[in-house]
């Protein structure tokens, strides 16, 4: 796919928030129809999934709609240490920054839109009251359900580079982080206590029983499942063979139309 | 929103229509302050591994760690990765074995160093980066120096998935193991009959590029992570020995010196990669490039800084 002519003008910057700053990119539109807070994916998910991340933020604001995306709190380009978060604390950023974006404009809808640990973060957010919509992406039903399968990855790099004796099975990692030892994913040292605490993060009651459409007061909801013909969106993909070929203007396209109708933005389709 | 905040700023350099996006590390004292024959400094600019974005931990902790030895340091990000706009080519790794990106990256060089008064800057690549880093070197005056993390001197061809799965299988099981070494023994011997030549998917480009490189004087630091299944700095039986081969063909002046740091793997990402590549990279820094009036910084603050930083604690 190659890149949208955007009307958008990119702006990279750093908000602050307590004890770090945050990187962000503003996708600047003029008089924008909505607003979208990218809520991306978490540690070395965020790596794979960046290209089409851009490309999604890049065709949403060739359509009119402005987007902030950023790099959670010590991921990424943000500041801060990574041994101190919870995530309470990224909670607390999709709510500063949502705070932030609402602020530009208040009339103008704003959707959260969030990518597997990103969108339970983004339907907590939600759900203690920001944003007028939330799409999820690749929502899974925990925290940790993600993190257990980055680890599988990691343990798949492990055997193509080391030898028999230097290799470790799945299992082992699981009982070094259950037993205090950082697990280092892909040069992020995560916390054993990230580990334990994201067994109880999870998406809302109403979301992970029915996959609800609503959000009390009347929010439109939308949860979509990502399968391998999304890579290199969500794991499992090889960056070479699917991070340029893969072309997911289909999925944005049907995202977008969505976003249009929930949001109730008059002129859907605008290139 | 700030683009700079007290270490970092963010930059943008506008290159062949396209808007690029660096992060720009502040060395430990302000260039502002200094005077005119201290300004002489060159800047470290790290391109990150083929399609990653240029804020990895692993980018993050050695721009740190440079910046605070007084070296500035720039995270970048090419045209159509990260946040930089382009598009990227549809066969972006034959564009990258071909030199593409080189030109518009020599004429970010010039518009960094202009801005922030450097007397040169040395580029530190990974992988694909390390290709382009080299390929730019060759033609770009502002490139003083190379840092090469885990360089590839050949054209990587299209695999198969037959072949893609025949090699998960040669990792997995005990008999794909079995297969495998009698495979890589047969290369192996095919390899010494025919008398060790250059292979045919050799990069000649690139060769060439290295060949301008080192004979200019230019030093070179490679730094090489373990190969698949060996150990030290020799490849997996039955593959060419690139480095043994550029050494012999780096011209008479040239100072190349590799380094092979152990208990990593291919992205350096992890904490042996991380302070072993930072390590090397100082002190060879330090001995091409030293900073002339600088109090050099005591070891142990180095390190007890660095181990200080996000996702690098022990």
């Amino acid at each position: 796919m190659g890149a949208t002519p955007s009307v958008a003008v990119e702006k990279a910057g750093y908000f602050t928030v307590p004890g770090a700053h945050l990187y962000t990119v503003l996708h600047e539109v003029p008089n924008p129809v909505a607003r979208v807070l990218l809520v991306g994916s978490f540690v070395a998910e965020r790596h794979t999934a960046y290209i089409p991340w851009v490309r999604w933020a890049r065709f949403l604001g060739a359509r009119g709609i402005e987007c902030l995306r950023y790099d959670y709190r010590a991921i990424g380009e943000s500041t801060g240490v990574l041994e101190e978060m919870t995530f309470d604390h990224w909670i607390e950023d999709v709510q500063l920054l949502a705070g932030w974006l609402r602020a530009r404009e208040p009339r103008v809808p704003l959707l959260l839109n969030g990518l597997e640990i990103g969108a339970i973060l983004a339907a907590k957010a939600f759900e203690a009251g920001s944003g007028d919509a939330l799409l999820l992406w690749a929502a899974p039903a925990t925290a940790h359900e993600a993190i257990r399968s980055v680890i599988v990855r990691r343990v798949a790099i492990e055997y193509a580079f080391k030898f028999g004796d230097e290799r470790k099975p799945v299992s082992q990692y699981i009982r070094d982080i259950e037993n205090g030892q950082p697990l280092d994913l892909e040069g992020y040292r995560l916390p054993s206590r990230l580990w334990r605490d994201s067994f109880h993060v999870q998406l809302p009651r109403q979301l992970a029983s029915e996959g609800g459409s609503f959000f009390p007061p009347v929010r439109p909801v939308r949860m979509v499942e990502l399968d391998a013909k999304a890579a290199p969106l969500v794991k499992g993909s090889s960056l070479l063979d699917d991070a340029l070929a893969r072309d997911l203007t289909p999925l944005f396209f049907e995202n977008f139309q969505w976003i249009a109708q929930a949001m109730a933005i008059p002129s859907a389709g605008r290139q | 929103m700030n683009t700079f905040i007290e270490s970092r700023e963010l930059i943008a350099v506008d290159v062949g229509g396209n808007r690029l996006w660096a992060t720009y590390h502040k060395p430990c004292r302000d260039l502002s302050n200094l005077a005119p024959d201290e300004k002489n400094r060159v800047g470290i600019l790290f391109l990150n591994s083929g399609l990653l974005p240029r804020a990895s931990p692993s980018a993050v902790y050695w721009a740190e760690s440079f910046a605070r030895c007084g070296y500035p340091a720039i995270r970048f990000d090419l045209p159509g990765l990260g946040d930089s706009q382009g598009d990227i080519p549809e066969k972006a790794f034959d564009f990258v074995s071909d030199g593409g990106y080189a030109p518009d990256l020599a004429a970010a060089l010039k518009n960094i160093v202009n801005r922030y008064e450097l007397s040169g800057v040395v580029l530190m690549g990974l992988c694909a980066g390390a290709v382009t880093s080299l390929f730019t070197a060759a033609i770009s005056a502002e490139c003083q120096g190379l840092i090469l993390m885990d360089p590839y001197f050949h054209v990587p061809q299209e695999r198969l998935k037959i072949r893609d799965e025949l090699s998960r299988w040669s990792v997995l099981s005990g008999p794909g193991l079995f297969a495998g070494h009698v495979y890589h023994g047969f290369r192996h011997l095919a390899r010494v009959l025919r008398g060790n030549k250059l292979p045919k998917n050799a990069n000649l480009p690139l060769l060439r590029s290295w060949r301008q490189v080192t004979s200019a004087g230019k030093p070179v630091l490679v730094l090489k992570a373990p190969s698949l299944k060996t150990r030290g700095i020799k490849p997996r039986a039955g593959e060419f020995d690139y480095l043994a081969y550029l050494q012999r063909v780096a011209g008479s002046g040239a100072d190349v010196r590799v380094r092979v740091i152990e208990g990593t793997n291919h992205s350096f990402a992890d904490t042996a990669g991380c302070q072993g590549v930072r390590e090397h990279s100082e002190r060879w820094l330090n001995h091409f490039f030293p900073l002339s009036t600088q109090t050099e910084p005591q070891e142990a603050t180095v390190m007890e800084r660095a181990m200080a930083l996000p996702g690098l604690r022990s």
